[in-house]
């Protein structure tokens, strides 16, 4: 494996990866729901020492688990700008022209920032720690009173574990024929964003070409052996609610109950 | 000297659970004219050797030398090493876009700096050297063809901007027998008349007998042998690497297990014949 994409699977074994998929899930609805309720830099001192209690345990690089921010840094960056210039509340700090930067606008800005790295770093934390089956066998699991609404679940997270399975697959196809053209002289990096755009397509023309090869011979092997994805099929690994789980929930209950607390000031008793 | 590598080290993943050495101290040289043969396992570290050759993957550490560009210096000129190098692909017809096959040989000459006419007219002559009717497919898309053909195809669009020296990778895989035995004399016939130096990646003991003089054998990254083909198959184990040698070498030892002798220099078919009918009109029992 050539680039490890960030927020990929991580093995370190630990407690954390261990824990049923169903259960990281549910961590994340938490993980959001806390970054929402949390509204002061206090709330936010707990959010941060719960994470990175949370990194500690799994055994991550905590560098590595850093490294998933780079992919929202625009978000975040814009998010800032937006929020320093147009949220205005308390003391006037900077006005010059139609520009007033408040103080108060600079301390939402930063809650914002604390507020979306929380977000993106926690949940990239489940990708890190549970491989891409675990995940669609725990959201099938998760989806599956949706059956009743005739929702055809099974088929769903079929489809997403398959997607899942052939994104590295697509990935070192690209990189391949990347190669080959740039072998044979092929420039990516020069010109205007046109030109840019028409050097792509000898990559994406064969990609598309062996993409489609790709799933008409798939589909032909999942014909060969009778696949119907109907509900008699079984599981090879059955996801289990244990003491580990157990334990998880009690603690992410712990946590949100805290960062509650910080939101009603203690219920007036600070 | 065409080709000198030095000390070549790569690593992948650096500081990651997928961390792997994947060349690990890599020297040798190849001359003008050679045909070298290059063998090892899957992840033995082929593929990122031959991706060196086109600068296709930076240089970290060692030194990689084609002619004379240096790619230990800072901004080789990767055009030039790349036209120098034509280096075919595993499946190469999988690499194939353009409309047609004539776009398609042509997109290499463009790229390093042909006219339109000039570029057709190498197009159409590298097209005739690899067998193919130039006007008989020019127009036909690429995605027409069968497998042999794309495979032409493929190899033409490297052959049209002339390059010095050629690095096949596994070209016979995939090919049915009478494919193989075509491809493999196209690329003895191109030795003789247009590239003459050629390094070979293959899985076929019987090819690197027959066509390479000289062997590379990479695992774990590491260089293991740099010899000629008869040495390494009569002199060195190849059982720790699964390697089978050629079927002549094979019959030789059983043909000596029986007290039969024959000159350990029998690599291919034709070789064998001969040495076993002058082994019995005379000249070897005794």
């Amino acid at each position: 494996m050539r680039n490890v994409a960030f927020g990929q699977y991580y093995p370190t074994g630990s407690f954390i990866h261990r824990l049923d998929p169903r259960t990281k899930l549910f961590a994340g609805i938490v993980f959001i729901a806390a970054a929402f309720v949390a509204d002061s830099y206090w709330a936010y001192l707990a959010c941060y020492a719960f994470l990175i209690f949370v990194i500690l345990v799994s055994k991550i690089p905590i560098l590595q688990v850093l490294k998933t921010i780079k992919s929202v840094f625009f978000i975040i960056l814009l998010s800032v700008i937006l929020n320093v210039f147009f949220h205005h509340e308390g003391k006037v700090l900077v006005s010059w022209w139609k520009i007033k930067i408040t103080a108060g606008g600079l301390l939402y800005s930063g809650q914002i920032i604390l507020r979306l790295m929380f977000l993106v770093l926690s949940t990239s934390l489940i990708t890190l720690t549970s491989t891409p089956t675990e995940l669609t066998d725990g959201l099938e699991k998760v989806m599956s009173p949706l059956k009743y609404l005739r929702f055809p679940v099974h088929d769903v997270a079929i489809i997403m574990s398959i997607a899942l399975r052939f994104i590295p697959t697509l990935m070192e196809e690209t990189d391949k024929i990347t190669m080959a053209q740039k072998a044979r002289g092929a420039k990516f990096d020069t010109g205007g964003p046109f030109a840019r755009a028409k050097a792509l397509l000898p990559v994406l023309i064969p990609l598309f070409v062996s993409a489609f090869r790709r799933a008409d011979e798939l589909a032909f092997a999942l014909d060969a052996r009778c696949y119907n994805a109907t509900e008699a099929r079984t599981k090879m690994k059955i996801l289990r609610f244990g003491w580990k789980d157990l334990t998880a929930f009690l603690f992410l209950a712990l946590f949100l109950t805290v960062i509650a607390f910080f939101r009603s000031g203690f219920f007036g008793l600070l | 000297m065409s080709i000198e590598i030095k000390n070549l080290s790569c690593v992948y993943g650096v500081r990651t659970p997928y961390e792997k050495k994947a060349l690990d101290n890599i020297s040798f040289t190849v001359n003008e004219g050679e045909s070298v043969g290059l063998i090892g396992m899957t992840g033995s570290g082929k593929s990122t050797l031959l991706q060196h050759l086109n600068g296709l993957i930076k240089l970290k550490s060692g030194s990689v030398k084609v002619f004379d560009i240096d790619l230990s210096k800072r901004r080789p000129d990767l055009m030039k090493l790349r036209k120098h190098v034509g280096m075919l692909f595993q499946y190469p017809e999988y690499q194939l876009f353009a409309d047609t096959v004539k776009d398609d040989i042509m997109f290499g000459p463009l790229n390093f700096g042909m006219k339109k006419p000039e570029a057709e007219e190498a197009a159409a002559r590298a097209a005739e050297l690899t067998g193919l009717n130039w006007e008989d497919v020019k127009d036909r898309s690429p995605l027409e063809l069968s497998g042999g053909q794309k495979r032409r195809v493929a190899i033409a669009g490297i052959l049209a901007y002339s390059p010095d020296i050629l690095v096949l990778d596994e070209p016979t895989a995939g090919l049915d027998p009478l494919g193989k035995k075509e491809m493999l004399d196209l690329i003895a016939s191109l030795r003789k008349t247009t590239v003459s130096t050629v390094i070979t990646v293959s899985h076929n003991m019987d090819e690197i007998a027959e066509y390479c003089d000289r062997v590379i054998v990479l695992s774990d990254g590491k260089l293991l042998y740099d010899t000629t083909p008869a040495k390494l198959f009569y002199e060195e184990d190849l059982a720790p690497l699964h390697l089978q040698p050629p079927h002549a070498v094979r019959i030789v030892r059983l043909l000596e297990n029986k007290g039969i002798r024959l000159p350990h220099d029998v690599l291919t078919e034709d070789q064998l014949v001969a040495a076993i009918k002058e082994y019995f009109s005379g000249g070897g029992h005794a």
